[in-house]
């Protein structure tokens, strides 16, 4: 994690800058791994580390500057056919399954995929609560965050619905329930109540 | 990321805004007030992710002050950490770390803006070396 604090040297490109911070970032927990289905075992093989080769838990080995990846592999060149090879199969199998949507289907995986939040008005906010301005990397990294929780909140409401026998539009109350199980996951921030480590 | 597919991959939040309209362009008032401001965008991404279509009013209403208070929390965690007083990708990537999905989103968001940037520079270059 101490890649991500280091100086950002201002001649660093925007580009090794990101690398620096996903790598940073997935050293330490395997994170962007697990969202994915492990379908094919000899690629997640190594997926409990990092994506580096062949290294314990610790330093990454300063040479081998991988490549941001998806999933751990074992060997550099490899990683990047399989790392091919992997995405061209996932864009097939959704091209499949988006063929054989029915046209309410498609009308609400064309809303899932075009909705967003508007930057300037996230903007806006922002930078009225920082008081300085803020980077457009920053802006569209918070949308997409936001939109992520939209999703988190409104499937979880789903499931609360489902649960609780009711059908017809989302009410406030599955809302509120979906939000207060989120919370138990750690999954809506919230700097209100600080959790006392011991009693 | 493959290449010849990135024109209809091109992720929502990469796009231009839309016009915007001068009605709701004031300041957005604590959460709970009258100006509604995610109201159309978040209608079409609640249907997106489940909803009906038409969803209820107050839910719309719930979902975005939950929003803004996701917004505004993640700001002031990110103005402590790191720079502080300042926010930076870094520290957005720092506390949405434990979170897989939303940790996975922004990574392929910042990727495919890097790749998009680059591919507009490198077209904007050729197009002016034609022209000399």
């Amino acid at each position: 994690m101490a890649e991500v604090f280091a100086g950002t040297s201002g001649q660093q490109t925007a580009r090794e800058d990101s690398e620096r911070i996903f790598e940073g970032g997935q050293n330490k927990d395997e994170v962007a791994t697990t969202k994915k289905r492990p379908s094919s075992s000899e690629e997640t093989a190594g997926a409990t580390t990092s994506s580096t080769e062949k290294t314990t838990e610790g330093e990454p080995p300063e040479a081998k500057r991988l490549v941001l990846e998806r999933v751990g592999s074992v060997e550099e060149g490899e990683t990047r056919k399989t790392k091919m090879e992997q995405l061209e199969e996932e864009r097939q199998k959704m091209q499949v399954l988006v063929a054989s949507f029915s046209e309410e289907q498609l009308n609400r995986y064309e809303m899932f995929r075009r909705s967003a939040f508007p930057k300037a008005s996230i903007k806006r906010i922002m930078q009225q609560m920082t008081g300085t301005s803020v980077s457009q990397n920053v802006v569209i990294a918070m949308a997409g965050i936001s939109k992520v929780f939209v999703g988190e909140v409104v499937e979880e409401a789903l499931d609360v619905m489902e649960k609780s026998g009711d059908s017809g539009p989302l009410q406030p109350k599955h809302i509120r329930e979906a939000v207060r199980r989120l919370r138990l996951k750690d999954q809506v921030p919230s700097t209100k109540f600080k959790k006392t480590l011991f009693h | 990321m493959a290449e010849g597919g990135e024109h209809e991959n091109i992720p929502a939040e990469l796009e231009e805004d839309p016009p915007e309209e001068k009605e709701t362009k004031d300041t957005p008032t604590a959460a709970g007030g009258k100006k509604r401001i995610f109201q159309k965008e978040l209608r079409c991404m609640m249907y997106g992710f489940g909803d009906d279509q038409n969803p209820y009013a107050e839910s719309v209403d719930l979902l975005e002050d939950l929003v803004i208070e996701f917004i505004t929390e993640t700001t002031h965690k990110a103005m402590e950490v790191g720079r502080p007083g300042r926010v930076q990708v870094e520290d957005i990537v720092f506390l949405i770390r434990k979170d897989p999905r939303k940790y996975a989103r922004v990574k392929d968001l910042l990727t495919m803006n890097e790749e998009l940037k680059k591919a507009r520079k490198a077209f904007d270059e050729s197009t002016y070396v034609n022209v000399a």
